[in-house]
């Protein structure tokens, strides 16, 4: 008795028309953009701006799978450019101030990261309260704690392989960034399509309470999403270090809010939980900085960047939804 | 715990009522200058703004949704009101009802996509936020309109003793927000909504007419604490507005409002945004670290939180 | 005013909810309008009352053809309707809820002394012991069901709709309102009165209509022609027979689950119940008698106050569902498949699997699809679940296969103890003979079940003892000898004897 009779064959994995038809919609539009601009301005392709895109991709990549990875669980992390700063400043810390080196540093602020996306999870699960609130509320703590601890000074003598780590160039136009942002990304790809874990999330996601009666530890499952959007948060807030040189207190904080939105609703991510689009995130974030990037080299004015990602992200939710309608209406699994 | 207390506990804004006499009390001691007519006047024109984009959000919460477009709209009407008293010349009391229609466009806008679509209120008004975001520099280009009618900035400054004029409107605004949602028909409306819309939808009250009341309204306000904040500063900065969002979820939800809707609660707003303006009052005076301010604001959400669930559990609802 | 539904249809993803179903209801008569779960009573009123919109035929009011586009619109034209479910808004008060949709005001604001005259005057035709100015979320699931037909009572409607009004409420409140209906009724209201209780039936209907599976089997039949036999016949499409299941062996001397003295926190007290290996333990109650609350507060231990619980011979406290599966074994299939059961967005193949992806994984934690595609095939083979592909949304599955897949995964999960609360509601009677046969099955193969159900016939054909629950007390065991009028007697006459007690 072989697969076949349920509609599967064992070679090819099972292809979901929703998902993938959304994805090629973004990449359509994204290409289109890149041609459109790179016909009106020949420094689009360049190896330079290439290389400058790229970085600011692979921070807002790893912005975008921060909150993604919490939308999962059917919640929403307030946080993110919170713990992102705090991160930053421990590193920073680490680095120059204690003098330990820079894997060890970053590793540091990578596991605070992580305990305070712990703590978020924490707080989450044993109150039942909102993730919105309480994530809202350490936003405030964290940051607060973060301007207090440091005063708000930024570390700038940092060991020189930080700085050279960011500018550094494969291939000349290639961050060595962004291949750490597809690395995660096949991480977490691999985690939600193949992985226990990630099928109890999900399933978590979608129906806590199903899913609770069906013997998932919803609880373990939500907080280890939260620590993980720590770790994330703090991973992307070490990137923002190697392309600075140097550890801000500015960064992060309500910067990061939009962004870490855009990524995943433009890709696909549902906000209600229950499903994840880790490619659909990475092209979002792609389609955001292409614009952006766009308009710079085009030298349209930075400042109606944001009027055409609000119309762009009103019109990606607007398909989707009818996407959507369509898709119940003829009985296809999103 | 004795039964007077926790009946008194049990009462919606009764913990801020008692943090605000307790803090208040605890100023008067450690700075001798906070009960300066000067210092409470500057403190109560602090809240000025935080009250209405408080008031805001509130409305929107009321109905079991959110506006993230509620600064946006702010830095928008902000400067469409300073600009075209500058650029052209139109009066100031005509500026006004102008600007407050633009907001109240701003929020049918929102109500109008949110009710059409059927898409979830975060992402509309996260998408229109950004694109008013965009109008606003666009225009602007990030340079202030400056030359304001002294009339304007003259309010701003005005007081009678420690009463800034600047707050008469928040508490009007306060006091006709009491009235519409405890006594209003409308009001009673978009509440039962936000309670249970299904339920609510049954009884023949229409969704779409409460989505866009309620989102008009929030728009509506946001104009307001614009122009408030306009005349405040003395100038039309289009960063007005830029840091009204996580305010305006704190204190509505310090205040007691539910996230799901159906409940708010005016006074509990009131308090809170008294509470966080007296915190940030204090620490100035006491010459505390400013960065505690986000700190603690972080942890009233958080006791604030808790304090709500501890009733509900204890009154039989949890 | 009265009522026409002629050949009205409606389908929804998966499920011909109604067939070509037609009901005339005249002024000033009660009509009942009865049927098994899931025979689209529900849908019918709803189609009504303006929230759902019919494929085909047609309503008329009076002589005159209406689509209600909304709710307003029936309320406006004269209709009211009571759901089943409770519709009400938990932060306001009774009154409010009551008034709601013509709040009275004076001066433009709202008068809430004349809210609160006008709820007394509906409550107190049914019950004088609630406050018009309690929040509704205070008050108990009967007392808002008191509320919900106050409120339907007060809109003075010419054309009232009652689905399964009596479902939470007792009997005191029940005679009140049949006291009530009759009294509309003589008024000239038309009154459509859903229920599956015959009793009440009996006691205030004129005529009936019966549904089974979306269509008619009778339409306004009166009912001084009408009989129990008849009446029941005409629901389940058989007389009431009792499936004949093989002979299965119950080891009596193994006990896999055991309850001693249990009390708990919701109210049970001193609860004795022995499940032995292979055995289908009953467990028979009306709504409201406990049954379910007790099968979870065993499973979560949290909720029990008192006595012991013991699994396989040992004392044991379950902590949640994710410790009586991993540890324990033990399965729950729950009467809620749509909310509780299952993840309706997921697909089959995930729904089923999700009580073995631990299993599935390896050392890293990834699990091979091919390895849980097989894992999944022989239960979906077994359980006979017509779909597709394994890839298709449970939502869009009928009701009958949705519940498959719901105890799909517990089989796969190879759970020794499974506790199934009401597993055939809602479910045409095709898969419910097959579901009948195959717990019937399992049990055969060493499965030991606790079978929680309302359904007199299903309990009588599967259960080897019956245990009776009433208002979260065991009040009896009564032993199962397959026939429906000597076993059913039984069991009733318990709850009786307790009802008498009570007085």
């Amino acid at each position: 008795m072989t697969d076949e009779a349920f509609g599967e064959t064992p070679a090819r994995r099972r292809v979901n028309f929703g998902v993938v038809s959304a994805q090629l919609g973004l990449v359509l539009i994204i290409a289109g953009f890149w041609t459109v601009f790179s016909i009106r301005a020949p420094g689009f392709l360049s190896s330079f701006n290439l290389f400058t895109v790229g970085r600011a991709l692979a921070i807002d990549i790893v912005i975008g799978f921060a909150q993604m990875v919490v939308l999962a669980t059917g919640g929403m992390n307030l946080s993110v450019g919170a713990i992102g700063v705090c991160a930053v400043m421990m590193g920073g810390y680490l680095m120059q101030t204690l003098g330990l080196p820079v894997p060890v540093a970053m590793a540091g602020a990578l596991a605070l990261g992580g305990a305070l996306g712990w703590l978020n999870g924490f707080v989450i699960t044993r109150t039942g309260v909102n993730s919105f609130i309480i994530t809202l509320a350490s936003a405030n703590l964290f940051s607060g704690a973060m301007l207090i601890v440091t005063k708000a000074v930024p570390l700038n003598a940092l060991p020189p392989e930080v700085g050279a780590f960011g500018k550094a160039r494969i291939a000349g136009f290639v961050s060595p960034l962004l291949l750490i942002a597809l690395g995660i990304c096949a991480v977490l790809f691999v985690l939600y399509r193949y992985s226990a874990l990630g099928r109890n999330i999900l399933a978590a996601g979608a129906n806590a309470r199903a899913a609770a009666m069906s013997g998932v530890p919803v609880g373990r499952v939500v907080t280890i999403s939260h620590g993980l959007s720590g770790v994330l948060a703090a991973i992307a807030g070490m990137m923002v270090v190697t392309r600075l040189g140097a550890a801000m207190p500015s960064v992060g904080g309500d910067d990061w809010l939009l962004p870490s939105f855009l990524g995943p609703v433009l890709g696909g991510t549902l906000l209600s939980g229950g499903a994840v689009a880790v490619v659909g995130t990475m092209l979002g974030a792609l389609l955001v900085t292409t614009i952006r990037s766009g308009l710079l080299v085009l030298q349209i004015g930075n400042f109606w960047l944001q009027l055409y990602l609000g119309l762009i992200l009103l019109l990606a939710v607007l398909v989707d939804r009818y996407r959507a309608l369509y898709a119940e209406r003829h009985g296809i699994a999103r | 715990m004795s039964l007077w207390l926790r009946r008194l506990l049990l009462v919606e804004w009764s913990g801020l009522a008692a943090a605000i006499v307790a803090g208040a009390g605890a100023l008067a001691f450690i700075a001798p200058n906070f009960l300066t007519e000067f210092n409470l006047y500057v403190m109560l024109r602090s809240l000025s703004v935080p009250l209405l984009v408080a008031f805001a959000q509130m409305i929107t919460l009321g109905v079991g949704q959110m506006n993230i477009a509620v600064g946006a709209i702010g830095g928008l009407v902000a400067i469409a009101f300073g600009g075209m008293m500058e650029v052209y010349g139109v009066p100031l009391g005509l500026a006004i009802p102008l600007a407050l229609a633009i907001g109240a466009l701003s929020g049918l806008i929102n109500g109008l996509l949110i009710v059409r679509t059927g898409i979830n209120a975060f992402i509309i008004t996260l998408a229109t936020g950004s694109a008013f975001t965009g109008i606003n520099f666009g225009i602007t280009g990030s340079i202030p309109f400056y030359k304001m009618p002294p009339a304007l900035s003259g309010f701003g400054d005005q007081h009678w003793s420690a009463m800034p004029y600047l707050l008469v409107a928040p508490l009007i605004v306060a006091a006709l927000l009491g009235l519409f949602f405890s006594r209003l028909a409308p009001g009673r409306q978009l509440l039962a909504f936000g309670g249970n819309p299904h339920a609510a939808e049954l009884s023949g009250i229409s969704r779409g007419r409460v989505v866009m009341t309620a989102h008009v309204l929030s728009g509506l306000l946001a104009a307001v604490a614009a122009v408030l904040a306009v005349a405040q500063l003395g100038s039309a900065q289009p960063t007005i507005g830029a840091d009204w969002l996580l305010l305006s979820f704190a204190a509505p939800i310090i205040g007691g409002a539910a996230l799901t809707g159906g409940y708010i609660s005016v006074l509990g707003t009131m308090f809170a945004v008294f509470l966080i303006g007296l915190i940030q009052n204090g620490m100035v005076l006491a010459k505390v670290d400013p960065y505690w301010v986000q700190f603690v604001l972080g942890a009233l959400i958080l006791a604030a939180v808790g304090l709500n669930r501890w009733r509900a559990v204890n009154s039989g609802t949890a | 005013m009265n009522l026409v539904i002629e050949s009205v249809s409606k389908s929804f993803p998966g499920v011909r909810a109604l067939d070509g179903v037609s009901l005339d209801l005249k002024a000033g008569e009660i009509h009942a309008l009865m049927g098994e779960n899931g025979a689209g009573k529900s849908t019918l009123i709803k189609i009504v009352t303006g929230l759902y919109r019919p494929d085909s035929g047609r309503v008329l009011l009076d002589g005159q053809p209406v689509a209600f586009g909304s709710p307003r619109d029936a309320l406006a034209a004269g209709v009211s309707a009571v759901h089943q479910e409770r519709n009400l808004i938990p932060r306001f008060s009774v009154g409010e809820n009551i008034l709601l949709e013509r709040l009275p005001t004076r001066n433009g604001l709202v008068d809430y002394g004349a809210v609160e005259r006008e709820a007394r005057r509906y409550l107190g035709l049914l019950d004088r012991g609630i406050d018009p100015r309690a929040e509704v979320r205070h008050l108990s699931v009967a007392q808002m069901q008191i509320v919900e037909i106050a409120k339907a009572l007060s809109l003075e409607a010419k054309i009232l709709l009652l689905d399964e009004p009596t479902a939470s409420i007792t009997e005191h409140e029940t005679a009140a309102l049949f006291k009530l209906l009759k009294q509309l009724r003589n008024d000239g209201v038309a009154i459509v009165f859903v229920s599956h209780k015959l009793e009440e039936v009996f006691a205030i209907a004129d005529r009936v209509t019966v549904l089974r599976d979306g269509k008619n089997v009778a339409t306004g039949a009166p009912m001084a022609e009408m009989t129990r036999q008849k009446l029941v016949s005409l629901m389940i499409g058989r007389e009431e027979r009792v499936a004949q299941m093989g002979e299965r062996a119950v080891d009596r001397a193994q006990i896999v689950l055991e309850a001693r003295g249990l009390s708990t926190s919701l109210g049970h007290r001193e609860i004795d119940l022995a499940l032995h290996r292979g055995e289908i333990l009953g467990l028979y109650g009306l709504v409201g008698a406990g049954r379910s609350e007790l099968a979870r507060a065993m499973l979560g231990a949290g909720r029990i106050s008192g006595g012991e619980l013991r699994v396989r011979g040992e004392a044991a406290r379950i902590r949640d569902m994710h410790e009586a599966l991993a540890r324990f074994r033990i399965g729950y299939v729950s009467e809620d498949r749509k909310q509780e059961g299952l993840i309706l967005m997921h697909s089959i193949k995930d729904n089923v699997a999700i009580t073995i992806w631990r299993r599935l994984a390896n050392a890293l934690g990834l699990i091979n699809p091919r390895s849980e595609t097989r894992a999944v095939a022989p239960f979906i083979r077994r359980l006979e679940i017509r779909a597709p592909s394994l890839g298709q949304p449970v939502g869009n599955l009928s009701g009958g296969n949705q519940q498959k897949v719901s105890i799909a995964k517990w089989l796969a999960a190879n759970a020794d103890i499974l506790i199934i609360d009401e597993p055939t509601v809602g479910i045409d009677i095709k898969t419910k003979t097959y579901l009948h046969e195959l717990i019937g099955e399992i049990a055969r193969e060493g499965v030991s079940i606790l079978l929680i159900s309302s359904d007199m016939a299903e309990m009588i054909t599967l259960a080897d003892r019956i245990l009776v629950m009433h208002g979260f007390r065991l009040v009896g065991e009564v032993a199962n000898d397959h026939r429906y009028e000597t076993t059913s007697q039984a069991i009733m006459g318990r709850i009786h004897a307790v009802e008498a007690a009570v007085g």
